[in-house]
């Protein structure tokens, strides 16, 4: 009985707002998020084909672009699986579906160390070919944005990996199967559609 | 009820199904492979809007399937929204009042 109702719509406290407080504060946080990551793109974008030395990102008279669009569109359809991934999961835990939620949240998890990994490839491959923070304005803007997507990556799989831990518990994920997942899920998402919006401005179009 | 009519009933209230969620992810993976085509065509002036308009269809698929956006309380959409057009406010201000001082100060 209770793997068929784990996970459904928890029964929260009952609030003036009509919904869960800690949902709140989630959404509440991805909207600072917003304001954080614009404040990033923003500068990006305010500095863009503004640097006077290379490596430049896209070709620019006569020199090859360090942007290696084919790899980073490979990493963002690893990024976009790992979507499809996690709202499996969030079905899975509010259906009840233990095997499917935990089957996803690893897949998820593995897909997250993925996109990490090809960035520790771009970032390590910059770095060879003589651009880090200090050496020009689109290293500088570049890094700083698209580290701190890398290291939300890397807290979205801590927080997914302390879920899936907890899932093996004897008592699984408890009653509030589904919002814990649910709520997971939130802040993966919002890092894929920051990556969405980077993979445009930076690697799409040209400068 | 069989546990699958639970699951497709309960699916009906809070979200899409399985096999809606993959189709969305195909669509995404389509909408991703067309603005590669894009970037990589001759489209001129017109491949900023183009690419921009792809890239916000997939971030309201995203937020309004996957992150349930579009079945949840109205109370998060309207702030996540408000807290998104902020965010593009600061965004624009910030590129309209530095753009033009960005291209005349001496930059590495």
């Amino acid at each position: 009985m209770a793997h068929a109702t784990a996970g459904h719509a928890p029964a929260h406290h009952r609030t003036n707002t009509g919904t869960d407080n800690r949902k709140l504060l989630m959404w509440f946080f991805l909207g600072s998020e917003c304001l954080f990551f614009g404040s990033l793109i923003a500068t990006y974008l305010i500095f863009k084909g503004d640097s006077v030395v290379g490596p430049f990102p896209h070709d620019h008279a006569g020199e090859k672009g360090i942007l290696d669009i084919p790899v980073t569109s490979t990493s963002t359809f690893v990024l976009l699986m790992s979507s499809v991934t996690m709202v499996l999961a969030v079905y899975g835990a509010q259906h009840g579906l233990q095997k499917m939620m935990k089957l996803s949240l690893l897949a998820t998890i593995l897909l997250g160390i993925t996109f990490l990994g090809f960035q520790t490839y771009e970032f390590r491959t910059f770095g060879h070919e003589g651009l880090n923070l200090g050496t020009n304005i689109f290293g500088a803007t570049f890094f700083v944005m698209t580290g701190f997507h890398g290291t939300h990556v890397g807290v979205g799989v801590i927080y997914l990996s302390s879920l899936l831990l907890a899932s093996f518990r004897r008592s699984g994920l408890g009653p509030e199967a589904g919002f814990h997942v649910e709520t997971a899920g939130l802040y993966w998402h919002f890092v894929d559609i920051v990556w969405i919006v980077i993979f445009t401005v930076v690697y799409l179009i040209p400068t | 009820m069989s546990h699958a009519e639970q699951a497709s009933e309960v699916s009906e209230q809070h979200g899409l199904t399985v096999r809606q969620y993959l189709m969305i992810g195909a669509a995404l993976t389509v909408i991703t492979i067309i603005e590669l085509a894009v970037s990589y065509s001759d489209l001129g002036s017109a491949m900023v809007p183009i690419l921009l308009a792809l890239s916000a269809v997939k971030f309201v698929v995203v937020v309004a399937y996957f992150m349930h956006l579009r079945f949840d309380s109205a109370l998060f959409t309207r702030m996540f929204v408000g807290s998104f057009l902020l965010a593009l406010a600061i965004l624009v201000a910030l590129v309209s009042l530095f753009w033009a001082d960005s291209h005349t100060l001496p930059l590495k």
